[in-house]
């Protein structure tokens, strides 16, 4: 293996990771969306909701057996909803504020990635790890992080393979 | 005698292929050798663990059944499994070892003292020690024990992580079983054998940046006392019957230090040493505990960081009653656990061994020797489980503080602390980086295992090649979990 060679992966590899970068900079029209989540122990349904960056989210939240929350990372949204009750209760965490009653939550989704909701009212023995996913597209960090492990990979292989790079 | 662990004689560990640096740190730090070497050293890192866990046993037993109220729950499971997954295992290794407060009942039992050492003659050994001891089994000298019992204990992790009840009792019970070891059977059997705590920390414990050896192989050879595994007046035979003389890997050295205390030569020492240095899997139970505990990384990481309440109702067997969804949940970890992975994994060694034409070592040595690099990348995938744990989590640590038991104390006045996690958003960045740390050391030294086994550059990377194809595959799907 020369090291012009090397070089060259090692350049292919950077270019699909650019490349993987910038497919995800394509932006896709902004929607109206309307969710209704639904909590029960100790689960969300939905359980995976995948959004474009830019959508307008409307979010309605119900409970279905016990007082459940709803604690949306990244988007400084803390909710809580209690059973049989068409309105139920929000706040911004970051501002201290008290809760609020509401009949819906509406925000844009802006920032993208992954992120979890969890249930920020204790609701029985599962209850910390009772969560779901607001996937926000492009999830940038998914693909690169896989393209990285793909060139982490060819990288130290072809490291190895080559006469004194251990 | 029970079988010494560590034969045969292995290379020193200036020889091992990854090997780059060491540092003496009694050499460096005069005073870490004064404190280690002193009687007390043990006992008094063991006493403050001890009065903490039967705190926590007692919350168990009768503070509020709410896990994320009660002390037992937030500080075993978040804080310290947090702690020792991601800085005493990689870091210091089995430091948890030298003051858990686990067998410090059967300690007692045995030599009838906490601090002081007791020379005598009992079994070979130059102390007195107390009890029936008696050989333990030379068919369950591994840690296939350690291997059921961690696979059996997580399978009901979604109770013993969530039920202060159950983690009392399941502790309750290791104590039990740790004094009744300590009396039938010589030294630590419990620790050796049987505790699935123990197992994993001496799988990773590989990986950990110290380690406790002889200065000098010579000194060692020359020694006719034997006094680190027989012991002396100075120190109790090692709990775990390990002759410093032969070691080469952290596995089953417990750190307790007895042996700085008893070496006549003054030829013990702990050293500072690069990640991972510790490189060669030596049988099947090895193997298949680097199989389990990643594959238990990845099940954890499905039902309890997952999305699926389904699952969850399966593993939550006491309240959701679903013995049908257990089953198969029970079922498919055990059988991915058992059989899935680690055949999956002997394919790719045997395909890598074709590729290289391998044909001077046999696929039995090359799968246990390779199977090596599993394990910085299970550990690292363990630690990347483990950071939403503090960092979501990690808010009950401040309020079950003023109100351990969940009674409506509030010692410290943070009791009515609300729920806030530590910048969630941020969590998949770092989970991502380290997974591929791990992939990135788990190659690396997957190289040195296949280097020192070929001795040719190409060959070694022949037959690593697939088994490299692998670990990429399961380093994506940790990473589909976590941030896809």
């Amino acid at each position: 293996m020369t090291k012009k060679m090397f070089g060259m992966i090692i350049g292919a590899v950077a270019l699909l990771l650019l490349g993987v970068l910038a497919l995800g900079w394509r932006p896709a029209r902004p929607v109206e969306r309307s969710i209704i989540v639904e909590a029960e122990k100790y689960a969300y349904t939905p359980a995976v909701i995948k959004v474009n960056k830019g959508d307008r989210i409307t979010l309605r939240l119900k409970a279905k057996d016990v007082t459940h929350g709803f604690f949306l990372e990244g988007y400084d949204l803390d909710a809580q909803a209690r059973p049989e009750m068409p309105l139920f209760w929000v706040r911004r965490p970051s501002t201290g504020e008290a809760y609020r009653t509401v009949e819906e939550v509406r925000f844009v989704a802006d920032r993208e990635g992954k992120f979890r909701y969890r249930c920020s009212t204790t609701c029985g023995y599962m209850h910390p790890f009772m969560q779901g996913e607001l996937i926000v597209q492009p999830n940038r960090l998914f693909p690169a992080s896989l393209v990285l492990a793909v060139g982490v990979t060819l990288i130290s292989l072809l490291r190895f393979a080559r006469a004194g790079g251990t | 005698m029970a079988t010494i662990r560590n034969q045969p004689a292995p290379p020193h560990p200036d020889e091992a292929p990854s090997r780059t640096w060491r540092v003496n740190l009694f050499e460096k730090f005069p005073w870490l050798k004064r404190v280690v070497k002193a009687r007390s050293f043990q006992f008094s890192m063991i006493l403050p663990n001890l009065l903490l866990f039967y705190l926590f046993i007692l919350a168990g037993l009768f503070g509020t059944p709410i896990g994320s109220r009660n002390i037992i729950i937030v500080f075993v499971w978040i804080l310290w499994w947090f702690v020792l997954i991601t800085l005493m295992v990689p870091l210091l290794g089995r430091v948890w070892c030298t003051m858990c407060p686990l067998p410090v009942f059967g300690d007692w039992l045995q030599r009838r003292a906490l601090v002081k050492v007791r020379s005598g003659d009992t079994v070979g050994l130059r102390n007195k020690l107390f009890g029936l001891n008696k050989r333990w089994p030379r068919k369950l000298s591994n840690i296939w024990l350690q291997n059921f019992g961690f696979l059996f204990l997580a399978i009901f992790s979604a109770l013993l992580v969530t039920r202060p009840i159950v983690s009392a009792l399941v502790f309750g019970l290791l104590i039990g079983l740790a004094v009744v070891l300590a009396y039938v059977y010589r030294l630590r059997a419990f620790c050796s054998y049987l505790c699935p705590i123990s197992g994993f920390l001496s799988l990773y414990s590989m990986t950990s940046m110290i380690e406790l050896r002889s200065v000098s192989a010579d000194a060692c050879q020359k020694c006719t006392s034997k006094a680190c595994v027989r012991g002396s007046d100075q120190g109790w035979a090692c709990p775990w019957y390990v002759y410093m003389g032969k070691l080469d890997r952290n596995n089953y050295c417990g750190l307790c230090m007895e042996c700085v205390k008893s070496c006549p030569n003054d030829n013990i020492a702990l050293f500072a040493r690069p990640f991972a240095s510790d490189i060669k899997l030596k049988g099947y139970d090895e193997v298949w505990k680097a199989c389990i505990m990643l594959v238990l990384a990845l099940s954890y990481s499905v039902v309890l960081l997952g999305p699926w309440g389904h699952i969850k109702n399966w593993a939550n067997i006491s309240e959701s009653g679903n013995w049908g969804g257990f089953a198969v949940y029970a079922s498919a970890t055990t059988l991915l656990a058992l059989v899935v992975f680690p055949g999956l994994l002997y394919l790719v060694v045997r395909l890598g061994q074709w590729l290289a034409r391998a044909r001077e070592h046999t696929s039995r040595e090359l799968f246990i020797r390779l199977a090596y690099t599993l394990v910085p990348l299970g550990l690292l995938a363990w630690i990347a489980f483990s950071v939403p744990l503090v960092m979501v989590n990690g808010a009950y640590i401040i309020s079950v503080l003023s109100d351990p038991l969940g009674w409506g104390m509030n010692l410290f006045g943070t009791a009515g602390f609300h729920w806030q996690p530590l910048w969630p958003a941020w969590v998949p960045y770092l989970q991502a980086p380290i997974l591929l740390a791990g992939l990135f050391w788990s190659l690396r030294t997957g190289f040195h295992v296949a280097l020192d086994l070929f001795g040719d550059r190409a060959l070694a990377t022949r037959a690593l090649a697939p088994l490299s194809v692998f670990l990429t595959a399961i380093t994506m799907v940790f990473l589909a979990l976590f941030v896809g």
